[in-house]
């Protein structure tokens, strides 16, 4: 690749190639991005406002956009777009196929903007941040769900610790994630105020570790990382990595526990309508009158 | 033409689907952010701007700029 640069982690054509190749049979594989769109679905509950115009960004087949249309929240009008032509045609609404780092929508298009883990795939995701915030009116809302640092851990381990064991070294086998610090500090620099960041943990069962990286294809989230290994995982690693596994990650019942962290963003953007401090100096009450001492004094007993 | 895995879902909307005149009221040049033109004879739209023209494919704006074609006198399909 000769575009890489340090921005660059994520091989963008490959993401959406393998998101087409999802996309025929995605349903059968929909189970976390459907727990996610109802875990989405149900914050927006504890919004009092209601939305016209909404945008499902990455929207997958549409599990969250059908869900957003049903939650009574007022949506009259629903875009939904995704980097895959191939799952867009399946979304409810006005369907469309676009790139999150490079939006195709008028300034001030929506009240609402949701995704629902598409979002760890970009390169840049300030900059896609800030590009949805202007699609956004004043007082719209922005709620995003992406996989996080702490996702898949379990097999990115077992992955790790078998290539040491047969080949003496270590190939970054599982796509990097976003970390949960960062998240805020993104928000606030993509211009949304009242930013809320929060982590959720899902534990996932599987028969054995093939049954999860199968389930992985079939969802469209193996590694597209640009640092991605050019020789597949041989036979011999994945079965050394799935008995590590087996042993390691255990549920009581014999299954294998695999953890997705969900990092949750969300952010308005800026109204003059929303609460933020008061302007420097404009208090009425000095400080010591509200602690009950005497300015210019110190309170008695202090040396 | 189209590359291989990108032939048709069985889901596809009736060829000669159109466009919601309501999402055209919204769309920009995702390069350029500027207007666009409908070519509703060759469903395209158009980016002046960017010398692209963006597919309608059954009524689907295809608005990713690897698939947009050239308008700088490239014949259609030119590009891989």
């Amino acid at each position: 690749m000769s575009d890489s640069d340090a921005m660059t982690v994520f091989d963008r054509a490959l993401v959406r190639r393998r998101r087409d190749r999802a996309a025929p049979g995605f349903h059968g594989h929909s189970f976390l991005v459907e727990e996610v769109a109802e875990r989405l679905v149900d914050r927006l509950h504890d919004v009092r406002q209601g939305f016209t115009t909404a945008l499902d960004l990455g929207c997958h087949r549409g599990e969250l956009g059908r869900r957003l249309l049903a939650a009574g929240k007022g949506v009259e009008t629903l875009a939904s777009c995704d980097l895959s032509e191939r799952m867009a045609r399946h979304a409810p609404g006005l369907r469309l196929a676009a790139d999150e780092e490079a939006l195709p929508f008028a300034p001030g298009s929506f009240d609402l903007v949701v995704s629902a883990l598409s979002l760890h795939w970009v390169n840049d995701l300030p900059g896609a941040l800030i590009q949805l915030r202007r699609a956004l009116r004043p007082d719209g809302l922005f709620v995003g769900a992406m996989l996080g640092g702490e996702t898949l851990f379990e097999l990115r381990r077992c992955l790790m610790e078998a290539e040491l064991e047969i080949r003496g070294g270590v190939s970054p086998r599982v796509s990097p994630f976003a970390e949960l610090r960062d998240a805020g500090s993104l928000l606030q620099r993509a211009g949304f105020a009242l930013p809320v960041v929060d982590g959720d943990e899902i534990t996932v069962t599987y028969e054995n570790a093939f049954r999860l990286m199968a389930e992985l294809r079939g969802m469209g989230e193996t590694n597209a990382g640009l640092n991605r290994p050019r020789t597949p995982a041989t036979r011999g690693l994945l079965t050394a990595a799935a008995q590590r596994y087996a042993e390691l990650h255990a549920a009581p019942d014999g299954r294998i526990e695999a953890t997705f962290q969900v990092v949750w963003m969300l952010g308005w953007t800026p109204h003059e309508s929303q609460q933020k401090p008061l302007a420097r100096g404009s208090a009425q009450h000095s400080l010591a009158q509200t602690l009950g001492t005497l300015e210019g004094k110190p309170p008695a007993g202090s040396a | 033409m189209t590359e291989p895995g990108r032939t048709e879902d069985q889901a596809t909307p009736p060829s000669g689907a159109r466009v919601d005149p309501k999402l055209l009221e919204i769309l920009v040049c995702p390069l350029t952010k500027g207007p666009l033109r409908y070519d509703a004879e060759h469903q395209e739209l158009i980016s002046d701007r960017a010398h692209l023209a963006y597919p309608i494919r059954d009524g689907v704006p295809i608005m990713l700029v690897d698939e947009a074609r050239r308008l700088d006198g490239e014949a259609r399909d030119a590009r891989p």
